[in-house]
């Protein structure tokens, strides 16, 4: 990548992270999911193709990642951007399969280096109380944004910013040395594409922990599971499927009450 | 005469929080100053002096923290009550006090219903859009950017229009009806129906294990050797349950997660570990060359 299209992608890191000047929903919740993440990634690189390739996986892996309380299980924008920047790098002229291992893999350490900084922002954030409580004393209405937008702005841009330009920068310049693509043994993309296809049971363990409510629902789950093993069904009429089911139980349980 | 927060303030103190909820975020008030900085507006327009502006501003920098989409309610009911304490009818405690019952319904209604089962139903939607379309496999993506904010932040005004206009009662009669316990459950099958879908169509998983022969031929002129395959432990476990591999690995993932509290980075460290010796196996049996 040129050094427009690492500026430009290191700035979506920071857009599609928690807390950016675009508000979390269209942000965290939009910008930063790995499928719209991918899809801005294949603009920027005008790789397209392979940039969605990997966009899916990565979206199935990460699904379950939501931010309960606060807690961030994982920073979604780092390991999407960089796991999709990464496996266009390095993967260039390389299959599907190689393609979404090394996204695993960049998105990974992406994640690592995004949970990282997060931390350094939460700590960064806390003198901010301190302004806004000096300007809280004085009754100033007009200079509340100051401690929230500038504040939280400027170390939110540092910490998400800079530290991407870095690992984007190493990746380009590493991905240059060589064609990886056809250095990569086929043990190791064996590998990878194994712990890819297991890595996507995270994303729906995850999302089952907060579905799963009583003992019947793994049942419901279960004709999910089978309707596209045994019935052969797309993803997509399964979801048309499970709307209907939707609306008939919301009809019966609202007549009864 | 009674004072009134106008439409104009009103939008503003929502766009304050609707982009800016996040910025500030820290262990010590969580959200707080973003909520102070939405209520700065209000509270410009309700009191006149310093001291009255300061004692507001005050209350509303203090800890808060809540699904901050669906958390708008507090934002439009919070709005309320300064109105009402601005005209005498309501006390700054009152409002302390609400403002801290708000944090726990208003976040698991936020965290539940929209960021665990609203967000992943209209991704999973919009990858199958994805994948259905091929050659315009951004179309999926395209669609859940645009759709995804524009439908949240239409909620979420109107979620604060009813706080700001039927104040607590309108979450009680909200939650009392049993209307939302109803439209949670609901969303949660749809979810459980489609979390099964994707994981039979995403989530690989097999036990490469094979025992081989090599057998002569002799039927024809030459002697022709070739490997027959005497027992395949992948294929004999498909055919008693498609893909049943990749169903217990996702129970067990979920059990892990949600039973034993692994944290997801340890879960990914034992998906590495069990990828690393399951490819091991196949390449020991001849399933990977």
């Amino acid at each position: 990548m040129n050094t427009v299209q690492i500026i430009l992608v290191a700035l979506f890191v920071y857009l599609g992270s928690i807390g950016s000047i675009v508000g979390n929903t269209i942000g965290w919740y939009a910008l930063g999911r790995p499928l719209v993440a991918s899809f801005i990634v294949g603009l920027i690189t005008g790789d397209m193709q392979d940039a969605m390739i990997v966009g899916i996986p990565l979206q199935i892996m990460y699904m379950g990642n939501v931010t309960p309380g606060g807690a961030v299980a994982w920073d979604l924008s780092y390991a999407t951007y960089i796991g999709t920047a990464g496996a266009i790098m390095f993967g260039r002229g390389a299959g599907a399969t190689e393609l979404i291992g090394l996204a695993v893999v960049f998105a990974g350490i992406g994640g690592l280096v995004g949970q990282l900084m997060w931390n350094v922002s939460y700590a960064l954030n806390l003198p901010l109380n301190r302004i806004a409580k000096k300007y809280a004393d004085e009754g100033d209405t007009k200079h509340m944004f100051v401690p929230n937008v500038v504040g939280g702005q400027l170390i939110g841009f540092i910490c998400r910013f800079v530290p991407a330009m870095i690992v984007l920068t190493a990746l380009s310049v590493g991905s240059s040395q060589a064609d990886f693509a056809n250095l990569i043994p086929s043990w190791l993309t064996t590998t990878l594409s194994v712990f890819g296809g297991m890595m996507a049971s995270l994303g729906m363990g995850i999302i089952l922990s907060f579905l799963v409510k009583k003992g019947w629902h793994y049942a419901v789950f279960l004709a999910g599971f089978i309707l596209v093993t045994y019935f052969n069904l797309s993803t997509m009429a399964v979801a048309v499927v499970a709307i209907i089911v939707g609306v008939c139980y919301y009809n019966v349980v609202t007549k009864e009450a | 005469m009674a004072k009134k927060i106008s439409e104009k303030t009103l939008k503003k103190s929502f766009f304050n929080w609707f982009f800016w909820n996040g910025c500030s975020q820290q262990a010590e008030s969580m959200l707080g100053m973003a909520f102070g900085q939405s209520m700065a507006p209000v509270i410009e327009e309700l009191y006149d002096t310093k001291e009255e502006r300061a004692a507001a501003l005050n209350r509303h920098i203090t800890l808060f923290n809540t699904e901050s989409q669906v958390g708008s309610i507090c934002n439009g009911i919070t709005c309320a009550l300064e109105e009402a304490n601005a005209n005498g009818q309501c006390t700054p405690e009152v409002i302390e006090s609400v403002k801290v019952a708000l944090i726990g319904p208003t976040s698991a209604i936020g965290d539940s219903l929209w960021v665990a089962t609203i967000i992943p139903i209209l991704l999973t939607v919009c990858l199958s859009i994805s994948e259905a379309a091929a050659g315009a496999a951004w179309a999926g993506a395209l669609l859940y950017l645009v759709a995804y904010p524009s439908l949240t932040c239409l909620l979420s005004w109107k979620l604060f229009k009813l706080g700001y206009k039927s104040g607590l009662e309108g979450l009680q009669t909200m939650m009392a009806s049993g209307k939302l316990d109803h439209l949670t459950d609901t969303l949660s099958l749809v979810g459980l129906i489609v979390t099964g879908a994707l994981t039979a169509s995403f989530v690989s998983c097999s036990l490469p294990i094979q025992i081989t022969k090599t057998v002569v031929d002799y039927t024809g002129a030459d002697l022709v050797e070739t490997t027959a395959v005497l027992f395949n432990a992948d294929n004999m476990l498909n055919g008693i349950f498609p893909k049943i591999l990749p169903l217990g690995l996702t129970l067990l993932v979920y059990y892990l997660y949600s039973k034993k509290k692994w944290s997801p980075l340890k879960l990914m460290g034992l998906i590495l570990v069990m990828a690393l010796v399951l490819t091991g196996l196949g390449f020991a049996t001849g399933v990977y060359a």
